[in-house]
């Protein structure tokens, strides 16, 4: 059983493991890499770097190591300039990474390294690399960014990371070799980064609204058909409780074309109220607290409109309260029916800003194919809500399923 | 008399969420689109056109609407059994009393069915890949695995896909189950048990019989269903590689609100109604007859 079990919830699992990942896949997990090795020709390495403050570099061969090994050599031209150079990062987020670490040797007087960061809107910043790294021979660097002093850079953008030296004198110079990059690892970054720049903020919050507000409709109309439904006694009462079941068994699709035509002439796709209304009053709340409500003593309600109270209080005061096991029922139902929902909204939604998270999460895989890291993130944001709740209220869910199912 | 008006009110002000509800999203649409269904009808051009059958006819020659119509059967036919048969096994499985942590077992089988088509459908895209679990494990185990995502062949898409919604649909049909396995008293197995039945013949004489309603109603529910097989196609193929895993709700989806022919899509909508309709009026009859 417990076997079963594991093997059932694997998935899940596998999913929370990989929005953990700096990059790659769980089977494929990249906590570093190597931007720059030097072992391409000059004309490539154009594309993927340029210098500072000098224009020419040499790419020299180690003799030392054994295989084929190049390096780079950057010697200023200027004194007290800033020289070296600015490797091409494309678009990088910086919250993602550890350190970065190069092979460097260090000529002439140079005491100090500068690190600059530039982001894609070409704000740069360059600042002095604090602690010991200067040395004359060959060396394997960390260098730790400490990204709270560069403030004004947009450290989610980085598109170019420089390594600069001065000195006072003419031809004193570096030589670097292997630049590579590793990354924090766990890391909660790809949350952030689909919950800021993806837009999942906001499509969790529409999905939020559409939820709560399904819900409380859900709770009070389809609770006050049902109070109608269960103590009131006139003609036609079975039959519209058998439209009212009837309806649960039509496919969505049979209506979607009509009220996807009537909200375009109101004017109302991509707004909350397409979203919301249609389902205010769903035939799953009336059946269920239709049998909730039976159950409760009639003697209550009867000795209230004694003592004059009218339907409406009755209903108000003495019914929704007395109600609650069987409103915990229909409200979470309602949460993660509505919440899950991927039909409805992706018709009577085009615009980015109104998408839910389900619609969301459907787009922005198709964008992504192979970033799974974030798509995983993305995933667990979506699914967590629910989640939650499931954990919390097990037992509602569950009796509410077999409720609505096995007693119609 | 007075008092009767105002009941009739009261009444009336208790049903009128529904009745106003039900009268603009669901009488209104299921009739309006039984008209729209028999016209030629466009999102874009807000004329109507009268064209009588056209557009049932036009299904049926459609060679997209046919390969959509064998692969939603396929689909059905081929995960039903499956669905049903795990969740028959587990349910059996967690009613043996001497089973500790039930209501825990029970929770943690029924979790994916909580979660969105959507979430478990990027979960399993993950999975499929070409880097990603299937492909990693075969490998280890010294299958030759193509390096292509399972999605993306047309012989793999469409069973990967029916593969993955067995995974995602058997725990609700567990806890249907267990409910029903629930009812069947005790005194009946130990009846059997005195009169010297083994487990075997209990689970063919007593417990399989006596679940017959449950089943054929968890049948029922699963295969309307699966006939509108939808968020999963749409997150993980969008219907490809060549329509290999075109369902009829996905191309339902795509002639009404891709193209516009919403004529079409309504005819389609009606076609899949009918097939809903004679599928469930089959099961009743034999859901009659057996029991």
């Amino acid at each position: 059983m417990v076997v079963l079990l594991l093997v059932c919830l694997f998935p899940l699992l596998l999913t929370v493991l990989t929005s953990v990942i700096p990059e790659g896949d769980l089977f494929h997990i990249i906590t570093g890499k190597t931007l720059l090795d030097f072992e391409t020709n000059p004309m490539f390495l154009r594309t993927k770097m340029k210098t500072i403050g000098n224009k020419t570099y040499e790419l020299l061969k180690n003799e030392k190591s054994e295989s084929e090994n190049t390096y780079l050599e950057i010697k200023n031209e200027t004194p007290d300039e800033l020289t070296g150079i600015g490797i091409f990062l494309g678009d990088k987020n910086f919250q993602l990474i550890k350190s970065f670490t190069c092979d460097m040797k260090i000529s002439g007087g140079i005491t100090e390294l500068f690190i600059g960061i530039k982001d894609i809107d070409e704000q740069i910043k360059i600042l002095p690399l604090e602690g010991d790294l200067i040395k004359a021979d060959w060396g394997k660097q960390q260098i730790v960014i400490p990204l709270d002093r560069y403030e004004g850079v947009d450290l989610k953008h980085v598109s170019q990371l420089q390594i600069l030296f001065s000195s006072p004198e003419v031809g004193d110079g570096i030589c670097l070799d292997n630049i590579g990059v590793n990354y924090k690892f766990p890391t909660l970054m790809n949350f952030v980064n689909v919950w800021e720049e993806n837009d999942f903020a906001r499509y969790m919050f529409n999905s939020g609204v559409i939820s709560i507000f399904t819900v409380l409709g859900n709770l009070i109309l389809s609770t006050m058909v049902a109070y109608a439904l269960a103590r009131k006694q006139f003609r036609g009462k079975e039959f519209i409780f058998g439209l009212i079941l009837a309806t649960m068994m039509i496919p969505p699709q049979i209506t979607i074309i009509p009220i996807f035509m009537m909200m375009e002439k109101l004017n109302w796709i991509n707004t909350f109220y397409a979203l919301i209304i249609p389902t205010l009053v769903t035939p799953f709340g009336i059946f269920l607290m239709r049998q909730y409500i039976e159950q409760l003593p009639v003697e209550i309600d009867q000795a209230a409109y004694v003592d004059g109270a009218n339907d409406f209080q009755i209903f108000f005061r003495i019914i929704l309260p007395l109600s609650g096991p069987g409103l915990a029922v229909l409200g979470i139902n309602s949460f993660i029916t509505s919440w899950n929902s991927l039909y409805y909204p992706l018709v009577m939604t085009n615009s980015k800003d109104m998408r839910t998270v389900q619609v969301g999460l459907a787009m922005f895989s198709k964008l992504n194919q192979v970033e799974w890291p974030k798509l995983m993130a993305a995933s667990t944001l979506a699914g967590l809500p629910v989640i939650i709740i499931f954990l919390i209220f097990q037992k509602q869910i569950i009796s509410g399923l077999v409720d609505g199912a096995v007693k119609s | 008399m007075k008092k009767k008006t105002k009941q009739r009110w009261v009444l009336f002000a208790f049903l009128s969420p529904w009745l106003i509800l039900f009268s603009i999203f669901g009488l209104y649409p299921i009739l309006f689109s039984f008209v729209v269904s028999f016209t030629k009808y466009s999102g874009l051009n807000p004329n109507m056109e009268f064209v009588g059958f056209e557009n049932y006819i036009k299904a049926f020659q459609d060679e997209v609407f046919l390969i959509a119509l064998k692969n939603t059967m396929i689909f059905v036919v081929g995960t039903i059994p499956f669905t049903t048969g795990i969740a028959l096994v587990i349910g059996i499985l967690l009613n043996n009393r001497r089973l500790k942590g039930k209501d825990f077992f029970k929770s943690a089988f029924f979790l994916p069915s909580v979660i969105s088509m959507v979430v478990i459908s990027m979960i399993w895209i993950y999975m499929y890949s070409s880097n990603g679990l299937f492909n990693t494990l075969g490998s280890l185990l010294g299958f030759k695995m193509e390096d292509r995502s399972w999605l993306a062949s047309t012989k793999t898409a469409l069973p990967a896909i029916m593969f993955m919604d067995v995974w995602a649909a058997f725990g609700y049909y567990v806890i249907l189950i267990f409910a029903g396995l629930q009812s069947i008293p005790e005194q009946l197995y130990e009846a059997a048990r005195i009169d010297g039945a083994g487990p075997f013949r209990i689970a063919t004489k007593i417990t399989l019989p006596l679940l017959k309603p449950t089943l054929f109603f968890v049948i029922a529910i699963n295969t309307i269903r699966s006939f509108q097989v939808f968020s999963e196609i749409y997150t993980m193929t969008g219907g490809g590689p060549r329509n290999s895993t075109q369902t009829i709700v996905h191309y339902l989806y795509e002639v009404s609100f891709r193209k516009f022919e919403m004529g079409y899509g309504s005819a389609i909508a009606y076609i899949l109604l009918m097939i809903i309709m004679v599928i469930t009026l089959i099961q009743k009859r034999v859901l009659r007859k057996e029991v």
